[in-house]
């Protein structure tokens, strides 16, 4: 009992991080409607910001915040520069792009930081003796603070689009640029925004990930969270924020469950779970779970 | 002084302009219509004006230049109801009214004008919750004149209103452009192929052939002429 409640745990906090870059990847499809596949490098490039900022002494909080910071102007900027120009010529192109961008960002982190494994510090305290019991299973400060920034990026963003008029012009751009601009609605700022948010979001997971990934921060550390991410936000349609929280979780859970309960290959099967996953989602139900189908009368 | 000056618009896509050094003039308070055949460079005409596609030309309202990004557009006083709607299909019919009302900041008087073109529109007001791409391809007209309107506009552009409607609700729209005319002294720029409803409502017409003005006048000189009234009246 006590190892099926760590193993849901460890599942959910897992699922927490891939809920986190999952939202970022909705941001990003709803703000320009691509599948940025450079979310995690960009997460990657913020994370080992951070880091480095702890390193010059700086506050854990502080340089996470930073770090989120970087990531806003970095995702901004490379939807400026990169991805707009390429838009408007083919859905393929912003495809190449992401990915040159995929493979660019990864690089620039081994350039500058270079490949050995740092040990980023979390940002409460996360010592042995640092945790709670919950059904017996130990909970630590770093697994508590991924639930908490989790929930409180879903109810902000939820009011962000809900409540505030910039979410409403958000949710116009998302769907019909052109309509848009026609109110008036400065579609530059917001399309800069929208990716701008999704960096500081994917920079807040990259940062809360590290201390709990088993080789701690590392060039390779993103790759598996942004699989999984992927499937989270396909499993919840890709453009619905409680569909990436929820698939975010699921995903998490089943890749614990299949790592824990499956005889010897198990523990090897992590990445394959979320992959096979993907596949499945996109055969059985393209929209996800709460994805909405395209609905339109003309 | 003409609401709306257009003169010596130049515009198109690429290297090529599709319309070539165009000229009309929307007095204050009137309606105009421009009459064409597809392709003759109707809609570019419209984009153009509104800052979606890159110009050359003076465009004033009330005799100032305007800017030629769309939001300066709309800051001047220029709405276009876009051919084929352009509703926002996945948000509320409420949510297209205040996209309408982005550069406004006076949220009392935005209020207001949601109460009024709902009423105006009293299919609106029972569909304000659903989503707009659920609407009637008539529905959908109509919010897509009301979102225009949301910005209060002292010049209308509307962009083949009457496009795929049936002959009822098209009718229903010209008597509601009409009232709105009237009540607001709004001037409207109204492009149409079959125009025999809109020229109503019109006070000049303008035939544009392959990018070019042809020629202009009232709406009784166009009904004289036999040969313009079958191909652009059908009667």
């Amino acid at each position: 009992m006590e190892l099926f409640v760590e193993r849901l745990l460890a599942g959910v906090t897992n699922g927490s991080i891939f809920a986190l870059l999952a939202l970022a990847l909705v941001m990003v499809y709803r703000s320009t409607g691509t599948l940025n596949f450079a979310q995690g490098e960009f997460a990657l490039f913020s994370a080992f910001f951070a880091w480095w900022l702890v390193g010059t002494g700086l506050p854990v909080w502080a340089a996470v915040i930073a770090g989120m910071v970087a990531g806003f102007v970095l995702c901004a900027a490379a939807e400026r520069a990169l991805i707009r120009p390429v838009q408007r010529k083919s859905e393929l192109a912003t495809l190449i792009v992401a990915l040159g961008l995929f493979s660019g960002l990864n690089a620039a982190v081994a350039l500058i930081w270079g490949t050995d494994t740092k040990v980023m510090p979390s940002i409460v305290p996360n010592g042995l003796e640092d945790y709670f019991e919950l059904f017996g299973a130990r909970v630590y400060g770093d697994t508590v603070i991924t639930w908490v920034a989790l929930a409180a990026v879903t109810i902000l963003m939820t009011l962000l689009f809900t409540k505030t008029e910039l979410g409403l012009h958000m949710r116009a751009v998302a769907d019909n640029a052109e309509s848009a601009a026609l109110t008036g609605v400065n579609t530059s700022r917001i399309l800069m925004l929208g990716w701008g948010l999704a960096g500081a979001i994917g920079a807040l997971a990259g940062s809360l990930a590290t201390p709990l990934a088993p080789e701690q921060l590392s060039v390779t550390t993103m790759f598996p969270i942004f699989i999984g991410a992927c499937a989270a936000a396909l499993l919840g349609g890709l453009d619905s924020l409680a569909g990436a929280v929820i698939g975010g979780l699921i995903i998490g859970v089943v890749e614990a469950m299949v790592t824990g309960y499956v005889p010897l290959v198990g523990g090897a099967m992590q990445q394959t779970t979320a992959m096979v996953l993907i596949v499945l989602i996109l055969v059985v139900r393209p929209n996800g779970l709460f994805g909405s189908k395209e609905l339109e009368r003309v | 002084m003409s609401a709306l000056e257009i003169s010596g618009l130049s515009a198109g896509y690429g290297a090529a302009d599709v319309v070539r050094d165009i000229s009309i003039s929307v007095p204050a308070g009137e309606v105009v219509v421009v009459l064409g055949a597809n392709g003759a460079g109707k809609t570019t005409t419209m984009r153009a004006i509104c800052g979606l596609i890159d110009r050359r030309g003076s465009i004033r309202v009330d005799g100032v230049e305007i800017g030629s990004k769309p939001a300066d557009v709309v800051n001047a006083g220029v709405s276009l109801v876009p051919q084929g709607r352009g509703t926002l299909g996945t948000l509320t019919v409420l949510d297209n009214l205040r996209v309408g009302a982005a550069l406004r900041r006076d949220r009392a008087a935005i209020e207001e004008d949601i109460e009024r073109w709902t009423s105006v529109f009293p299919v609106l007001a029972e569909r304000v919750d659903q989503r707009a791409g659920t609407l009637s391809g008539g529905e959908q007209q109509m919010l897509a004149v009301a979102r225009a309107l949301m910005a209060r506009p002292r010049v209308l552009l509307c962009d083949e209103p009457s496009l795929g409607l049936a002959p009822r609700i098209v009718q229903h729209l010209f008597a509601t452009l009409r009232d709105i005319n009237s009540e607001d002294a709004t001037s409207m720029l109204i492009v149409e192929q079959n125009a025999e409803l809109a020229m109503d409502l019109a006070s000049s017409v303008y035939l544009l052939e392959v990018g070019r003005v042809v020629r202009s006048g009232t709406p009784a000189s166009f009904r004289e002429d036999t040969e313009l009234r079958r191909a652009y009246l059908g009667y």
